[in-house]
């Protein structure tokens, strides 16, 4: 018995060494739990220790005691682990009941063994759940003083012009009815603005007053109709193309007018075109832009270029107000003298027996009308009060 | 144009059609209605009162309490401020509640202290001509109570818009026949058709001029006497906003608003001998009745007589001297054609315009000379008197009929022993075209009905005699559109057909700007849209400037394109680049205390090549201006650090993520760029990065921290947009190696990049900027020195690289930078 506790005694400050990390009341824990077996000896420095030369059993039902306790006592990971090489290390107290095996007798073995292995099993059990325990109590403090509430904090924020949004949607749907896109010079001649179109040389529009105009003769093109040319004095008929663009008028800027703006003009010419098309295809466009249930009408109205031609209105409710008619756009179908004039520039005869319609229409009217603006220089003056209400 | 409602059912039957049936019709008719105007009283609230007790306030100069008998059980204390009237007076009365024309409702108030329930009127408050200042005095014959509009005349005033195809609209009776023609509504006898005595002119009018003015007539009436219009015509005139002047010139007036032509009346007294139809003498001078002076040119055409003055400047105006006046007892009245375009180059030339003017530049009939002036003779007799002389008619009306046809037009003859005749051009319609327009949805006995209504006859199978008001009836497809017009485009079914379409350039360059724009939207940049013609000068900081241009390709002398005519001086340039736009952009919102400012926009860029005489070049960029904060102050981050220009050029490498992006120094300054350097994607040059110059950003108010790229939008778009195959993961590892280079501080990344692409080293697969290293007191590292540190990375796709190999190769990187950067140094 002697041999055995001053063998215990030695492996102290390894089997003590959990102190280093533990706290008073394990130690008092400890000691309750030890008077019970009866064998308690304290050393002058405040540890204890129990030896029973009787019984390796004893030992084992000591060890395991004390280590459970050991583990319950763990307060973090890093005192559990601690522990762990206490009882479970090299130099553990259970390894060390664990070497005292040699000395049991060998019809004992089994039996002590079993015990032995049923203590260290529970032990690892007792590690494992208070791991888990200490893992989550350690996860739930982690996030414990995280204020998930603040408010957002800083990044740049950016957008898309309004302008782009309507652009994007009117191209969107007038693909959708197999449109393709066509485009041309913003610094045009004379020829494709007016003379193609079939506007008189005499034509209010083509006074200097009402169209900007270079010392080069050139212009740039009031209506994005120029298209029209550019297209069929390359291609031969079918065309189907939508042009979204700018155009210049040299009107004053006010809340109503810009002097540079933007359009999208439609061109379908084919044979046997004829207004149930341009109906058809304008009323589509219309309610898949302002909703299903949307009023359309058609106008008779004056281009040089189409004929007939009408402007299309929408009826817009707006909130506490009574329904409007409001302009949306101008169309009509293909101006024959057009045609010809095409045919006679490029000396082929290929629009000769085609029909045709053709349609134009502001985005800003459009954007205006979508979203409630009264002031057209909203929109080109680009205040990021104003555009942060398209994000 | 005005129109009045009563005017208008004078020539046409409008029972039982109200205001808004009315503007309908109208709108269908393809005249747009821009308002409408209720005339005269339509409250039963204004009624017939009787000034029964006057008492002056006190303290008012002019303010009286009224006691009124309105009909009612007691009598009404009303506050009135008119002068004109007295006790015994009967006066219009609006009650409380009644509605004034102008929606002025009445309601009960104080005045002074004095209770005033009500409000005595004057002629004009009720919407009607004022002939008397101040209360309208009415007739002792009513009844006190009776509503006043039981014996005013109300009337609803149209202002319409006339597309300049349909000067024949321009007039109550060709309103009238339009509107007669689509609904089938009865029209009442023409006023202008009333035969008129004509002779030729001979030696009296002289056509100097027949290009300009083919047609010329005369009339000479003697004795008339100039006086205030009856009330009738005044009364017209005063509806669609004229004010009456005397008889004979409200005559001219009023044939102008009836029948669309316009006529002049010259004081005979102020004519010496023969007219002369001729074309201005070069700086002759014209005074006009408004008493303005305009100097004319030989393409302007003048009214003269033996005198050579001008007596009036054709079609446009009369002249100060030769008018009708009080003392006018014989005048010669005018009716004739004048060219369009000549009328309009004069009147625009000159900045000056009449109803006459409006109408000739439009197009006015020759048909309608002869029909003018007698009507005007006409009633030039029955309210002025005296006697007319037979019309004189010099010249022939101006042929419209193409010349093949001329042999089997129609011919219409106006006149006695002068004729004027008019041929009618005939259209061809073959109903095939009307069947392929309207997808046969239109019956053709009715598509002839509409044309006969219209004043079309048809003289052979498919051939149409256009009336001779419709200058704009021409061809087959003129004819369509009006059947289409009349019959209504609601008539005809919608239909839905479509053809295959191949995808354009265009289509892609379209998606590929949508997708960038969403991409930078999504990185924090404003999209925004800016003007395209900037100013060359401006102290304005919103105010684009060209000096402020950063293209990417510097400007040279004549490089920018001038609008002839800029509607202002911020207006005159178009734009070679877009950082004014963007940099006004950025001053505007730095106004508004944003200060972290990023911007950017997609738009066409304009330059002339070759100084101002080569081709206009349009091209399509993208913008990118960053400048102040790298982020918004939030509670989270007080002081974010200012923009630099790594933050940019990640954001352009982030455009390309598949592409190598570097930056080198710029061959080129530019004045308006503190650095600049050039954007290359995989070694091909598509932009331009510049630190916006600092002396710009002072003057602009701007931070200094102020960098701006341009770059082509199709190179983008082509390197974006390549298609591209996955590489394959590495098998064997890489195996990294930093180095440290001392180098002179002027030495830029760009160098060492070029340094280490020259080594050439196979096995090396990226070589990155770990940290750069500046000491500003000098202790560890001298400050004309920085330490560059450099990760390069090796690997050999085939095999494991030992260390010795990875040594070898680093051994080799590190001599090639030793002799490519002069005065580098190894830490």
């Amino acid at each position: 018995m002697m041999y055995t506790f001053f063998q215990h005694l030695s492996n102290m400050p390894q089997a003590l060494s959990f102190g280093k990390c533990g706290k008073c009341y394990i130690v008092a824990e400890l000691l309750v739990l030890a008077c019970k077996t009866g064998c308690i000896y304290l050393t002058n420095r405040d540890v204890w220790y129990s030896f029973s030369a009787s019984d390796m059993k004893e030992q084992i039902v000591r060890v395991k005691v004390a280590a459970l306790a050991q583990i319950a006592a763990a307060s973090c990971i890093k005192e559990l682990e601690c522990a762990r090489i206490a009882i479970l290390g090299k130099k553990g107290s259970l390894t060390q009941v664990q070497q005292g095996m040699k000395n049991v007798p060998a019809e004992q073995k089994p039996a002590i063994g079993a015990l032995l292995n049923a203590a260290r099993s529970s032990i690892c059990a007792a590690m494992e759940a208070r791991l888990l325990e200490l893992q989550e109590q350690a996860d739930a403090s982690a996030v414990a003083d995280v204020d998930i509430t603040l408010p957002g904090g800083a990044l740049p924020t950016g957008g898309v012009h309004p302008i782009s949004l309507v652009r994007e949607e009117a191209v969107r749907i007038l693909r959708r009815m197999g449109f393709a896109l066509a485009d041309g010079p913003e610094i045009e001649d004379e020829w494709h603005c007016f003379d193609a179109l079939n506007t008189p040389a005499d034509h209010p529009a083509r006074n200097e007053k009402d169209t900007f105009y270079f010392d080069s003769g050139k212009l740039l093109r009031t209506q994005t109709s120029t298209v029209q040319a550019r297209v069929m004095e390359k291609q031969a008929p079918p065309v189907r193309i939508i042009c979204p663009g700018s155009a210049f008028r040299r009107d004053a800027i006010d809340a109503t007018h810009l002097s540079a703006f933007n359009q999208i003009e439609g061109l379908y010419v084919d044979r046997e075109v004829g207004v149930g098309d341009l109906k058809g295809t304008l009323e589509y466009f219309l309610k898949a832009l302002f909703g299903n249930d949307t009023a359309v009408r058609f106008r008779p109205h004056f281009f040089p270029f189409t004929e007939p031609s009408f402007e299309i209105d929408v009826l817009l409710q707006a909130t506490g107000q009574r329904p409007r008619w409001i302009e949306i756009a101008g169309c009509g179908m293909v101006n024959p003298a057009v045609f010809e004039n095409i045919d006679r520039q490029t000396g082929h005869s290929r629009y000769a027996n085609c029909t045709g319609f053709a349609f134009g229409i502001g985005l800003e009217r459009l954007a205006m009308i979508r979203w409630g603006i009264r002031d057209i220089r909203l929109l080109i003056e680009n205040d990021v009060r104003f555009l942060a209400q398209f994000q | 144009m005005n129109i009045s409602k009563n005017w208008l059912a004078t020539y046409i039957d409008l029972a039982g059609l109200d205001t808004s049936e009315m503007a309908d019709m109208l709108t269908f008719a393809g005249v747009e209605v821009e308002a409408m105007h209720e005339r005269g009283v339509h409250s039963d609230q204004v009624v017939v009162a009787q000034v029964v007790q006057k008492t002056p306030v006190e303290g008012s100069d002019h303010l009286n309490v009224c006691m009124v008998d309105a009909g009612e059980r007691s009598l009404r204390q009303i506050v009135c401020g008119a002068q004109n009237y007295k006790v015994g007076d009967k006066v219009p009365c609006a009650l409380p509640g009644a509605v004034l024309p102008g929606g002025w409702q009445i309601k009960e108030g104080k005045m002074m202290g004095h209770a005033s329930c009500g409000m005595l009127c004057s002629a004009s408050e009720l919407g009607l001509p004022d002939k008397e200042h101040g209360l309208w005095i009415l007739s002792e014959q009513y009844e006190v109570g009776t509503p006043v509009r039981q014996f005013t005349p109300t009337d609803t005033l149209f202002e319409l818009e006339i597309t300049p195809n349909r000067p024949d609209l321009l007039s109550h009776w060709g309103m009238a026949r339009e509107l007669a023609g689509i609904t089938g509504r009865s029209l009442k006898a023409d006023p202008g058709d009333t035969p008129l005595q004509t002779e030729p002119a001979a030696e009296n009018i002289r056509l100097s001029a027949p290009d300009i003015c083919p047609l010329y007539t005369a009339t000479r009436i003697r004795g008339v006497k100039i006086a205030p219009s009856p009330e009738w015509l005044a009364e017209r005139l005063i509806a669609i906003g004229l004010r009456p002047i005397n008889n004979v010139v409200d005559i001219t007036n009023y044939c102008l608003f009836e029948l669309g032509h316009p006529l002049h009346a010259f004081d005979a007294a102020h004519v010496q001998g023969p007219f002369n139809i001729r074309r201005a003498h070069h700086g002759e001078r014209f005074t006009s009745l408004m008493d303005e002076q305009y100097e004319l040119q030989e393409c302007d055409l003048v009214i003269s007589d033996t005198s050579d003055n001008a007596l009036a400047l054709a079609g446009i105006m009369g002249g100060k001297n030769s008018g009708v006046t009080e003392q006018t007892t014989e005048v010669i009245l005018e009716s004739a054609w004048f060219l369009p375009a000549s009328v309009r180059h004069t009147s625009r030339r000159l900045g000056l315009g009449s109803d006459s003017s409006y109408r000739f530049e439009r197009g006015a009939s020759a048909w309608n000379v002869l029909r003018a002036a007698s009507r005007a003779v006409q009633l030039i007799l029955q309210c002025a008197g005296g006697e007319a002389e037979p019309t004189a008619v010099a010249g022939h009306a101006p042929c419209i009929v193409p010349e093949q046809q001329a042999r089997q037009s129609t011919v219409l003859e106006q006149g006695s022993a002068a004729k004027v005749f008019c041929a009618l051009p005939q259209v061809q319609l073959d109903w095939r075209d009307l069947d392929v327009m309207t997808h046969a949805s239109i019956p053709h006995m009715e598509a002839a009905r509409i044309l006969r209504n219209l004043g079309l006859k048809e003289i052979a199978p498919g051939c149409w005699d256009t009336p001779p008001w419709r200058l704009d009836l021409k061809r087959s497809c003129d004819l369509l559109e009006e059947i289409v017009r009349v019959y209504g485009i609601g008539n005809i079914p919608s239909t839905r057909t479509a053809i295959y379409v191949p995808e354009t350039p265009q289509d892609r360059a379209h998606d590929f700007r949508c997708q960038l724009t969403r991409h930078l939207a999504g990185a924090g940049f404003w999209e925004v849209q800016t003007f395209k013609l900037i100013a060359d000068q401006s102290t304005d900081p919103m105010i684009a400037c060209v000096q402020y241009a950063l293209p990417i390709k510097p400007l040279q002398d004549g490089d920018l394109i001038r609008v002839a005519l800029p509607l202002s001086e911020d207006h005159a340039v178009l734009r070679p680049s877009l950082s004014p736009g963007l940099l006004a952009v950025a001053a505007r919102n730095l106004n508004q205390g944003m200060d972290v400012l990023r911007f950017f926009e997609c738009g066409r860029v304009f330059r002339n090549t070759g100084g101002g005489k080569g081709k206009d070049i349009e091209s399509e960029v993208l913008g990118i201006l960053m400048a102040g904060k790298l982020s918004p102050a939030g509670w989270d981050s007080l002081t974010p650090p200012c923009v630099q220009p790594q933050h940019l050029t990640a954001v352009l490498a982030n455009l390309l993520p598949k592409q190598r992006v570097s930056i080198t120094p710029a061959k080129l300054s530019r004045p308006a760029a503190a650095l600049c350097a050039d954007i290359q994607v995989n070694g091909q040059t598509c932009g331009f990065l510049a630190r916006v110059a600092l002396s710009a950003c002072r003057t602009l108010g701007l931070p200094q921290d102020c960098y701006y790229a341009e770059l082509d939008l199709r190179k983008l778009q082509q390197l974006a947009t390549t298609p591209f195959k996955v590489r394959e993961l590495a098998l064997y590892p890489a195996s990294g190696r930093d180095a440290t280079l001392e180098l002179p501080i002027e030495v830029q990344h760009a160098d060492v990049i070029k340094a280490v692409e020259s080594a050439k080293q196979k096995l090396l697969e990226s070589c990155r900027l770990k940290e750069i290293f500046r000491d500003p007191s000098g202790e560890k590292l001298s400050t004309d020195r920085k330490a560059m540190t450099y990760s390069f990375l090796y690997r050999n796709p085939s095999a494991t690289l030992t260390a010795a190999e990875v040594d070898a190769a680093h051994g080799e990187m590190l001599q090639a930078l030793a002799s490519k950067l002069p005065g580098v140094k190894f830490r």
